[in-house]
């Protein structure tokens, strides 16, 4: 049997996808938008209003993937030879210090001459009480520590103050839970021997996936992002920055100012970077083992926080107006953080059945059919290139994490429209026990809704074609949501909720 | 040692599935088929074949299929009698067969657990049992064409010579049992070509040789068919398909021939398909060159002849695309066996009771919309209709299966009157010649009884002209299209 973790990995490899099938899915999507838009008598038309922004929602975001992922395996120079001076960065905030320790080990650890581990200790400024035994810890295991005493802009702050206090030619982050592998560097640092290479990234991958629930769904969630998604944005010099496993040129960081103290300070930071000319690379190679969170609260904390920053960075930094960018890197930045809008359309979705369950309002007057023999060859194939693509890596459990995550982006989206403070907090390494139902009160909330509008709509209209159609499409919803809620109930917190899942897929 | 027991406990549950399978498709198929009326493309097939063989050949080369069928059938014909369930058991003996080869193909591409599941599937399906019992080619073709499928995934897998000698074999009884058929081939050359590298280094040189034999093989016919002239009736009589069309015939190949109202509510369940299709997606389930090869047969050929059917000329029908069925229930058996167990379990039931209910209902109900009941005009006319009647019959064509059983002593013609004994296409309607028609038809005769079925587009037109001149007497339903009027021409 093969090792689970090593068939993770392995699964990066993305194999090419043929470009007939990429045709043949954009002509599909088109006739999809077009019979939709076009090909019907309209019903409300409010629905269908609502309906067609969500469809070119859908469209946009097919034919960006399709665009993105065409080619996904690229070759870059590299001097096996090359051996510039790096500074390892362990940024820590108040993380448990066996989790840091183990960091600070496997980076010493690592199969090159020329570098230096610093243990970037924020723990004073962020008021945790381990910040005098982290240092401690970095004292006894001889390497260099940086212990802010000046408050401010959190990750992007201490970094920026390491920056000030280190030389290196290069920088390497590490969050304190992500473990390098000891060929980290002479995996990298070979790729930087092109001057106009800014940064290289690596993916984050959860060396806990397999605890529980959340952390295999979680996992799931990224494996589409660090496969084709980056893979691809290699060949338009748009693979942004993930805050850690990262190598970054110093010269690079310092013509953009440093990090950027948004609370995505890495998005921008590459966004910056490539502003400036700056090249990046992606190696989507597993080269640090890194922790997702383990319970439902931290999860969802994680995600408001990376759905908050990345629409700041489409509010406060439109990417459109950003000069220096080409029109491909602009639409692949925008289509980074656009995916946080997906939230609404994910509620469209859900709402327009519902709607004629009540109401008996429809967006568009169709035979059902004739929408069924546009629809279903459309989405299967789509389905098939995202599976194809991510080496049949996509589950069902990240597509229902993401559309089910639609709160959390709703509410992201409210509150950068709004202007709330959020502050820059770290995702905590250890489980936390509790109850996290309230958390998917709207996903019950919908379930509810769905079982009265049943009732009152066949009460109205009988066995209908309209009313098992629309109800099928309730109960795909419903579907889709129930892994989530799932999640936050304690016991998807235990390791037996994925016995058989990991038997099953990752056996 | 257990496991071996294990092993071969597995292997006789296996066996006696498959055997059941068999015996339901032999025993069961026969009790709620065979004993049907003879629909009108049955008796259009009894009709051809109980000529000689050369007169066969001519009749079909002039008709829209190719002989291979009809000339099996003459000969069965003559060995075993001409009664209907004797001409019926031909087809239900290709549909018996098809099981252990559909058994096998299925292992060769899945597990045995998950081509065992489709086979059952098949075995009970409601649109293969039908044609099972139907004197026509379909459960034929469908036999070659999994044999076909079979050496297909057998050069994919083993490469070797016993494999394309029945690859090769399959194509020439193929082309010569249904001209969609060819269909199949285009659906293994693009497989072909979007699998090279798993073929074998020879396989492009092999595939061109099979091509060119099945080419030359075929060509006599086809220069027969030219010769005959007959070239522009090589496609059939038929309406340009929509939506709907396309979706009856998934409906059909799960739940059979149903009424409306089923219909309408199997099809309306459609965005499930939507869900089924998330559930498949599992980490680590990577899709086949075998499955990738069943959805090709499945697709292709049915997007092929529904866009053909729109824009140069119809051939769409559900029974012509029968072939790409086995590969739809491989399908279901494969995306059924991606999913949790519990999940697989219960989707499974509930496609087997699904199969079972469409196949029931099918059988029994006589709403079934395919069920033509010509033998009981034919008994009811026999006791009711008087000397001085006539019986008409509309569409003309139909008069072959209603003369089938017809053994009364009233006078036969038909709307728009045709002689059937002279060379050449049935007349077509025309509306300003109806009277004249019906004039004709009146003389010497006080009451005429119409059979309306098949409607060609004017049943209604000629209905309405009756009605409208002549007292109305009688109307009766004998099944779904099929209705009988008396009418009153003179005291």
């Amino acid at each position: 049997m093969i090792n689970q973790d090593e068939k993770i990995k392995r699964e990066f490899i993305s194999p090419e996808i043929g470009n007939g099938i990429l045709i043949l899915n954009t002509v599909l999507t088109f006739m999809y938008f077009y019979v939709i838009t076009f090909a019907f008598p309209v019903g409300n038309k409010i629905l269908f209003g609502i309906l067609i922004f969500g469809e070119v929602f859908h469209v946009y975001q097919a034919l960006v993937y399709m665009y993105t992922i065409k080619k996904m395996n690229y070759e870059f120079p590299r001097n096996m030879t090359y051996g510039p001076s790096v500074d390892v960065f362990v940024t820590v905030a108040g993380e448990p210090l066996d989790i840091v320790s183990n960091t600070v080990k496997a980076a010493q650890k690592m199969d090159y001459t020329n570098f230096k581990v610093y243990v970037l200790n924020d723990g004073f400024v962020a008021k945790k009480n381990n910040w005098h035994e982290i240092e401690s810890m970095a004292y006894d295991l001889g390497v260099g520590v940086i212990t802010r005493k000046n408050p401010g802009w959190a990750k992007a702050g201490n970094i920026n103050n390491a920056l000030m206090q280190t030389k290196g030619e290069f920088i390497v982050i590490f969050d304190a839970d992500h473990v390098p592998h000891d060929d980290f560097l002479k995996k990298l640092v070979p790729y930087l021997v092109d001057p106009k290479v800014g940064f290289v990234q690596s993916p984050q991958f959860y060396k806990n996936y397999a605890k529980n629930y959340i952390t295999l769904s979680s996992w799931a969630q990224q494996e589409l992002f660090f496969g084709p998604l980056c893979k691809g944005r290699n060949g338009f010099n748009a693979v942004p920055m993930c805050g850690t496993n990262m190598i970054i040129r110093r010269s690079a960081l310092s013509s953009v100012g440093g990090m950027n103290t948004s609370i995505t300070e890495d998005f921008v930071t590459s966004m910056y970077m490539h502003q400036k000319g700056w090249k990046s690379i992606y190696i989507p190679e597993v080269l640090a083992e890194g922790l997702a969170p383990e319970d439902f609260l931290s999860y969802y904390k994680q995600q408001f926080r990376w759905a908050r920053g990345s629409l700041d960075v489409v509010f406060s930094n439109n990417v459109f107006f950003q000069k220096g960018l080409t029109w491909r890197q602009k639409l692949q930045y925008f289509s980074a953080v656009s995916f946080y809008f997906s939230g609404i359309i994910v509620i469209i979705d859900a709402l327009i059945p519902l709607a004629f369950l009540f109401f008996g309002i429809v967006p568009i007057i169709t035979s059902t059919m004739q929408l069924a023999a546009i629809f279903i060859p459309y989405i299967f194939v789509t389905l098939y290139i995202l599976e194809k693509t991510s080496n049949f890596s996509f589950s069902f459990r990240a597509l229902a994490f993401s559309m089910s995550g639609f709160m959390i982006h709703v509410a992201a989206l409210f509150s950068s429209i709004t202007g709330q403070k959020v502050e820059f907090s770290i995702t905590p390494k250890k489980q936390q026990s509790g109850n996290f139902v309230y958390l998917v009160i709207p996903h019950i909330f919908y379930i509810v809704l769905a079982l009265v509008g049943i009732i009152f709509a066949f009460m109205r209209e009988g066995l209908s074609a309209s009313f098992i159609t629309n109800t099928i499409w309730v109960f795909l919803n419903v579907s889709v949501f129930i892994p989530f809620i799932y999640a936050s109930i304690p016991s998807a917190m235990k390791q037996e909720s994925i016995k058989k899942i990991l038997a099953n897929e990752y056996s | 040692m257990e496991k071996t027991q294990n092993n071969s406990s597995q292997v006789l549950m296996r066996f006696i599935i498959l055997c059941f399978c068999m015996f339901i498709a032999g025993g069961i198929s026969y009790l709620f088929f065979q004993n049907q009326s003879l629909r009108l493309d049955e008796s259009q097939s009894l009709w051809q074949s109980s000529h000689s063989s050369k007169m066969i050949i001519s009749l079909i080369g002039q008709d829209v299929h190719v002989p291979l069928y009809p000339l099996l059938l003459h000969v069965w014909l003559l060995i075993f009698g001409t009664d209907i369930p004797v001409a019926r058991t031909l087809s239900l003996i290709f549909f018996i067969l098809s099981i252990p080869v559909f058994y096998t193909l299925g292992k060769k591409i899945y597990t045995k657990d998950t081509s065992l599941f489709a086979t059952v599937l098949f075995s009970i399906s409601p649109f293969m049992n039908w044609y099972a019992n139907e004197i026509r080619m379909y459960s034929l073709f469908v036999f070659v064409a999994l044999v076909h499928m079979y050496f297909l995934i057998d050069i994919l897998k083993n490469d070797s010579r016993r494999s394309w000698i029945g690859f090769t074999v399959s194509s020439l009884v193929g082309v010569y049992t249904h001209y969609f058929f060819f269909l199949l081939l285009l659906v293994d050359f693009i497989f072909y070509l979007a699998n090279r590298k798993n073929f074998g280094f020879n396989a492009f040189k092999n595939f061109l040789r099979v091509a060119l034999i099945t080419l030359v093989a075929f060509s006599p016919w086809i220069t027969y068919v030219f010769y005959l002239g007959k070239v522009s009736n090589a496609s059939p009589n038929l309406l340009s398909p929509t939506s709907v069309d396309l979706f009856n015939m998934f409906s059909e190949f799960f739940i059979g021939f149903q009424n409306d109202f089923i219909n309408t509510v199997f099809l309306s369940l459609w965005p499930i398909i939507i869900l089924f299709g998330f559930l498949t997606l599992r980490r680590n389930m990577v899709i086949q060159p075998g499955t990738i090869y069943l959805i090709m047969v499945f697709s292709i050929p049915t997007t092929i002849a529904f866009f053909e059917s729109i824009y140069i000329r119809p051939i769409f029908l559900s029974r012509y695309l029968i072939f790409t069925m086995p590969a739809m229930y491989l399908l279901m058996g494969w995306v059924l066996s991606r999913y949790p167990r519990f999940l697989m379990y219960t989707l499974s039931c509930l496609a087997v009771l699904t199969f079972v209910f469409g196949f029931t209902v099918e059988g029994l109900s006589d709403m079934t919309p395919t069920k033509e009941n010509y033998r009981e005009v034919a008994t009811y006319l026999e006791a009711n209709a008087l000397p001085s009647d006539i019986i008409v019959v509309s569409a003309p064509f139909t008069v072959y299966p209603f003369l089938y059983y017809y053994h009364g002593f009233n006078k036969v013609t038909t709307l728009p009157v045709w002689d059937q004994n002279k060379v050449g296409p049935i007349p077509s309607f025309k509306e300003d010649q109806l009277p004249g028609d019906i004039n004709s038809i009146t003389k010497d005769h006080t009451n005429m009884w119409l059979i309306l079925s098949y409607d060609q587009g004017y049943s209604e037109k000629i209905r309405i002209y009756l009605d409208t001149h002549y007292q109305r007497l009688v109307l009766k339903n004998f099944s779904p299209g099929l209705v009988l009027y008396e009418y009153k021409f003179s005291y």
